[in-house]
């Protein structure tokens, strides 16, 4: 049974468009998915339908065999605990230590109570440090969050993503705020989560060589629809005009005359 | 370049050259406001009622009664000790007065964010404050003087009540100001509310809210001086009071003014060292 299966998901934020339309595909455990797109495809929409951050108009997503639209409060807290999500700004709290963003992942396992009190057992706080030594930046474990740079940072965001023992990690645009070098460390992180923990990576990017260099399979989006979903030998350069509309020279000098 | 001239999102001025004031309603609100009011401050002058009024007689007795108030101050009604005391109690008006209301206005303020409650809940709680911030704290004094008396009783629940109006105001805008994608962050870990609040959005307005809690704590400081006597709280504006109009005693007017002159420095000065050795980061 596919981990993650998305049925005839629709999504608008507002009455005139449709941010998401008719998309459908599944995910296996274990698989490495790249989904491509232009900005303003809806990417960020559908990984957020995923685990719910944004409400699910029409369709349905199934993780794990749990309709994800019919839970409740409760339930969908639960079911979060299993997702990790990674962000292109990081959204680290840049006051609080490292050590102290990486234990946040822990908060979906918590009552009220533990987690206003930041009670984290010495297991949890071992795992922290454990992660953060397999990710590199473990003497920077005391360091506050805003005086790492934005690849050490990055790191951090996986390791709290890690630390919530998820079976799915969603990364909305990882490396769009990191250079070139700090883009192969992080994507290699990503990588290895797959390979080494079989945990299923779905991963948001812009940059198509670098989808086609560390996926299994692409999904490519436009315009809240899938034009593309496929290994990713199979990305020809005509599915990616497919996906980012066709971008000949001609086009472009027009458009500039007419601005 | 012919067809930029003739865009039809140019504004243009009478005579015809580009204007880059946006010339929106509130930039011409603004400038008639300001014109009305200069116009009857002038007015006003003109119409002051001065008979009675002996230029050459006032000038010269106001300067002699400063004189004595600020170059000859004394006691002569009460005692150093008594003066420390009443500074105390003063002290404590405002300091009670502002850590109720700063704990009340937290919670308050938490519902009052729009990025942390319901629509609902929040404008309900931002119209109350706002109707309790339009009174001056003095009226709200007056009004639970009814209830309790006039007495510090009644002084601390109005400063109360106006602090917390503040307060909420102020807190709830540094919450609405927390970066929405680190509170999206812990949500999408499974979170709750209450996690975020207080691993997320505490931590990141911490200094915001010890800043303003002390600000307040300033302004309650000089609103409790005038409560001593206008709601006859005690303190050292009570006493302030009776040497100025019961014993009419220049000297011991001049020398209280002095002391609660030296405490405001003492307050402005404890925040700024506060702020700059436990929050460098807001300092810069
Ligand atoms: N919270 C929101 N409210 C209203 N419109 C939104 C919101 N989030 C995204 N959109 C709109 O949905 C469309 C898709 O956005 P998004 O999913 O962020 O695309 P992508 O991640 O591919 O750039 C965009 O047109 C965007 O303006
Ligand atoms: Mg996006």
């Amino acid at each position: 049974m596919s981990l993650v299966r998305v049925e005839n998901l629709g999504k608008s934020y507002n009455a005139q468009t449709k941010v998401l339309k008719d998309v459908s595909f599944n995910v296996e455990a274990g698989e490495f998915v790249s989904i491509i797109g232009p900005s303003g495809a809806g990417k960020s929409t559908l990984l957020r339908c995923i685990n719910r951050m944004v409400e699910i108009d029409e369709g349905n997503v199934v993780f794990d065999g749990q309709d994800v639209g019919s839970l409740n409060k409760k339930e969908l807290r639960k079911m979060r605990t299993n997702i990790g999500m990674i962000f292109q700004h990081y959204n680290l709290v840049p006051r609080l230590s490292v050590i102290e963003n990486v234990l946040h992942g822990r908060f979906g396992y918590k009552t009220t109570l533990e987690g206003i009190l930041g009670k984290f057992t010495e297991d949890e706080k071992e795992q922290a440090f454990y992660l953060l030594k397999k990710l590199g930046i473990e003497d920077h474990a005391y360091k506050r969050c805003d005086q790492l740079s934005g690849g050490q940072q990055q790191r951090v965001g996986i390791a709290r993503a890690l630390i919530q023992d998820p079976k799915i990690v969603l990364c909305d645009e990882p490396i769009a705020s990191l250079d070139p070098n700090a883009s192969k460390v992080i994507m290699d992180y990503l990588k290895s989560i797959t390979m080494e923990l079989n945990i299923t990576c779905i991963v948001n990017l812009h940059q198509v060589e670098i989808a086609r260099d560390y996926s299994d399979r692409i999904i490519g989006l436009s315009k809240g629809g899938i034009v593309f979903d496929g290994s990713s030998y199979k990305l020809t350069t005509d599915s990616t005009d497919l996906i980012y509309g066709t971008t000949t020279p001609k086009v472009q000098k027009r458009q500039l005359v007419t601005v | 370049m012919e067809a930029i001239s003739i865009s039809p999102h140019i504004k243009r001025k009478a005579n015809g050259k580009i204007s880059i004031k946006t010339g929106n309603k509130s930039e011409r609100v603004m400038k008639w406001t300001i014109s009305t009011l200069t116009l009857l401050t002038i007015m006003a002058f003109l119409f002051f009622n001065y008979d009675g009024l002996d230029l050459a007689k006032a000038i010269p007795e106001t300067a002699y009664n400063l004189k004595v108030m600020f170059l000859e101050p004394g006691l002569s009604h009460f005692t150093w000790g008594a003066a420390f005391y009443q500074v105390g109690i003063t002290l404590g008006l405002a300091f009670l007065s502002t850590i109720l209301g700063a704990v009340i206005a937290f919670f308050l303020a938490l519902m009052a964010a729009t990025n942390l409650s319901n629509k609902w809940i929040s404008k309900t709680v931002r119209i109350f404050v706002a109707i309790v911030r339009a009174v001056p704290t003095v009226l709200w004094v007056l009004i639970f003087a009814i209830a309790a008396g006039l007495g510090s009783e009644a002084a601390i629940l109005g400063m109360l009540f106006h602090s917390i109006a503040y307060l909420v105001k102020a807190f709830s805008e540094a919450f609405e100001e927390v970066d929405k994608g680190i509170m999206e962050a812990l949500k999408a870990t499974g979170a709750s509310w209450w996690h975020i609040v207080t691993h997320a959005v505490v931590p990141s307005t911490f200094t915001y809210l010890l800043s303003w809690t002390f600000l307040r704590f300033e302004i309650n400081f000089s609103v409790a001086v005038a409560m001593g006597a206008a709601a006859g709280a005690g303190g050292i504006g009570f006493e302030l009071f009776m040497a100025s109009g019961f014993y009419f005693d220049m000297r011991e007017v001049g020398l209280i003014t002095y002391m609660i002159l030296l405490l405001a420095i003492i307050l402005e000065l404890m925040s700024t060292r506060l702020k700059n050795r436990y929050f460098p980061a807001t300092a810069k």
